[in-house]
């Protein structure tokens, strides 16, 4: 195992409730190594956004609490943390759905971003510019209302967005959601190059499992709030119960559905014969 | 013929310059109603104290104009702190209906409050403008505006452009329009809120304040100052809840209307329709335009 210092963010048995009543988290210990990729993967409803937002401390504002385990950013417990004090220090959280703001341009999303710190007017289009160099689609588009883009350039507006807070931790919650795959693609890219040029980690919720152990380092599989099964991004995507429940790959070669089906009813006879 | 054509006029910008008043007092509904989603009931109830405030500072502690409206202004940012602390705060997450309830709530300590200090009866406020015609005007291009319409109108007016301003161009602006678009996205990027609502409070404080000064000049300050500001409700119905222009629109609109109605409708009616004329024309809106006419459509991409 990696010492303390080498990870940026750990969690250990991290318990989440919601409304007081709804155990959303059971048991999540997760690290991230500084200046990794780390993908978090399950289904919906398994606790891949609640656990994001615990540690963004996003959780207040949707009734949830924190109410076991801990949860350390660099060296640093975030019990006490809001997200204004979060984003300060340099952790930043791109909500899943990418949530643009709408009726302000691409250009003033992207400077909204730099509101935690204190720039001047010309420190900001030097910002400007070095996204930009990310983003080179944004440029062309800075004048447009973004609730008229695309969906895969609201995507990019929420990350500039974030990194226009200078971050060293990056939460991205589902970024390849409802994008073609082409999209998925080219942001994914982006993330790794900023990543790799910029030095900032990434803890990535995805449901799209295939292209996110492509691109991390490192990987999680969560169900029902619970860690399953965790391992290097290429030791999972070899795995054969990850390639048989999240990668649609049996042993036996490519399985469908109705092969699935034919199975279970195999087995209800079976059952219903020794019952 | 030419006398009533001039007269109608008369009462037409009498009626603009009334209603740019009606503008801004609806801006302040506006900038709550964006950054916090909700109808703030306590504008009128603001008004009322924030002028009667004044007015006590002066009369009751012989404190000079200048100062008792810096005072004013601090205090309606203080009451602002303490909305953002003790209110909405706690309140975050909640309904909308919670907060509605909430702020009439306010309304009513505010309004109590302010009889408690400075007690309750109508004062008496000298802004040192007559409500007489303007004599070049009246000479000139034979109109009768009074010089408190025409003030009441040119410090609206610049106040609403300075607001508009400080939206489009200033940081806190920026923050602003952000928080009224998604305020989750808005916090996860670190704009903190409570700057914004604090700010967004402060403001419709100070507007609250001049509206109070420029009718309670005309009328006496008084209890009725508070019904008066609810007349930003049809302008808002008809402007659109969410619409900087529309409030602005919106004022110019029902100012114009009451006074035309109430002059040639009115004597049918026994007069003094201009108190509920405005709200039957909000009705006809509700009905045919419910999103007013400059409510933001919510932005679909097909």
């Amino acid at each position: 195992m990696s010492s303390v210092s080498s990870n940026i963010l750990e969690l250990k048995n991290v318990k989440v409730v919601y409304d007081n009543v709804i155990l959303a988290l059971h048991d999540v210990t997760l690290n991230v190594p500084k200046g990794k990729i780390v993908a978090l993967l399950g289904g919906n409803g398994a606790g891949k956004s609640t656990t994001l937002k615990s540690i963004s401390t996003m959780l207040a504002s949707e009734r949830g609490k924190v109410t076991g385990g801990t949860i350390n950013y660099d060296g640093n417990s975030i019990e006490k943390q809001n997200p204004s004090q979060m984003v300060n220090m340099g952790m930043v959280q791109v909500l899943e759905g990418r949530r643009c703001f709408g009726h302000l341009t691409v250009e003033e999303n992207i400077i909204s971003g730099a509101y935690s710190r204190k720039l001047s007017r010309g420190d900001i289009n030097q910002e400007l510019e070095k996204i930009y160099g990310y983003f080179i689609r944004l440029k062309e588009r800075r004048k447009s209302q973004a609730g008229f883009t695309s969906g895969g350039e609201q995507q990019m507006i929420a990350v500039a967005r974030a990194m226009m807070a200078k971050p060293k931790m990056l939460l991205l919650d589902e970024p390849s959601m409802g994008l073609a795959p082409q999209l998925v693609a080219e942001i994914f890219n982006i993330v790794k190059e900023l990543n790799e040029k910029e030095g900032v980690s990434v803890l990535l919720a995805e449901q799209n499992t295939n292209v996110a152990l492509k691109n991390a380092d490192h990987g999680y599989i969560i169900e029902t709030g619970k860690v399953m099964l965790e391992g290097t991004a290429k030791s999972l995507l070899n795995d054969d119960k990850v390639k048989e429940l999240y990668l649609g790959i049996s042993k036996e070669g490519r399985k469908n559905f109705r092969d699935v089906l034919k199975e279970e009813g195999k087995k209800r006879k079976k059952r219903l014969i020794n019952g | 013929m030419a006398d009533q054509i001039l007269f109608f006029i008369e009462v037409v910008v009498g009626g603009l310059l009334a209603g740019t008043m009606y503008s801004l007092v609806a801006l302040g509904f506006v900038l709550i109603y964006k950054a916090s989603a909700t109808f703030n009931f306590s504008q009128g109830a603001m008004v009322f104290f924030a002028v009667l405030a004044f007015v006590g500072f002066m009369q009751d502690f012989n404190v000079p104009f200048v100062l008792a409206f810096f005072l004013a202004v601090f205090l309606m940012i203080i009451v602002g702190l303490c909305t953002e602390r003790l209110v909405l705060r706690p309140l975050m997450n909640q309904s909308e209906d919670t907060l509605l309830m909430a702020t009439i709530g306010l309304g009513y300590v505010l309004e109590g409050l302010a009889q408690a200090m400075w007690g309750v009866e109508v004062r008496r406020l000298d802004l040192g403008i007559k409500d007489f015609p303007i004599p070049w005007i009246a000479d000139n291009l034979k109109l009768f505006i009074s010089a408190i319409d025409l003030t009441a109108g040119i410090v609206a007016f610049g106040m609403i452009i300075g607001l508009t301003l400080l939206f489009k161009y200033t940081k806190m602006g920026l923050g602003l329009r952000a928080v009224a678009d998604d305020a989750g996205a808005a916090s996860s990027i670190g704009i903190p809120l409570k700057h914004i609502m604090l700010l967004v409070w402060s403001a419709a404080g100070v507007v609250a304040l001049v509206a109070g000064m420029m009718w309670g000049a005309r009328a006496g300050v008084q209890f009725a100052l508070v019904d008066l500001a609810l007349k930003a409700l049809p302008v808002l119905i008809i402007g659109g809840f969410s619409s900087i222009p529309g409030a602005i629109i919106g004022g110019l609109l029902i100012g114009a209307v009451e006074k035309v109605l109430e002059v040639y409708i009115g004597p049918f009616f026994g007069g003094a329709i201009e108190g509920w004329a405005p709200y039957v024309l909000a009705i006809f809106f509700l009905l045919y335009r419910p999103e007013g006419l400059f409510g933001e459509k919510i932005i679909r991409r097909v």
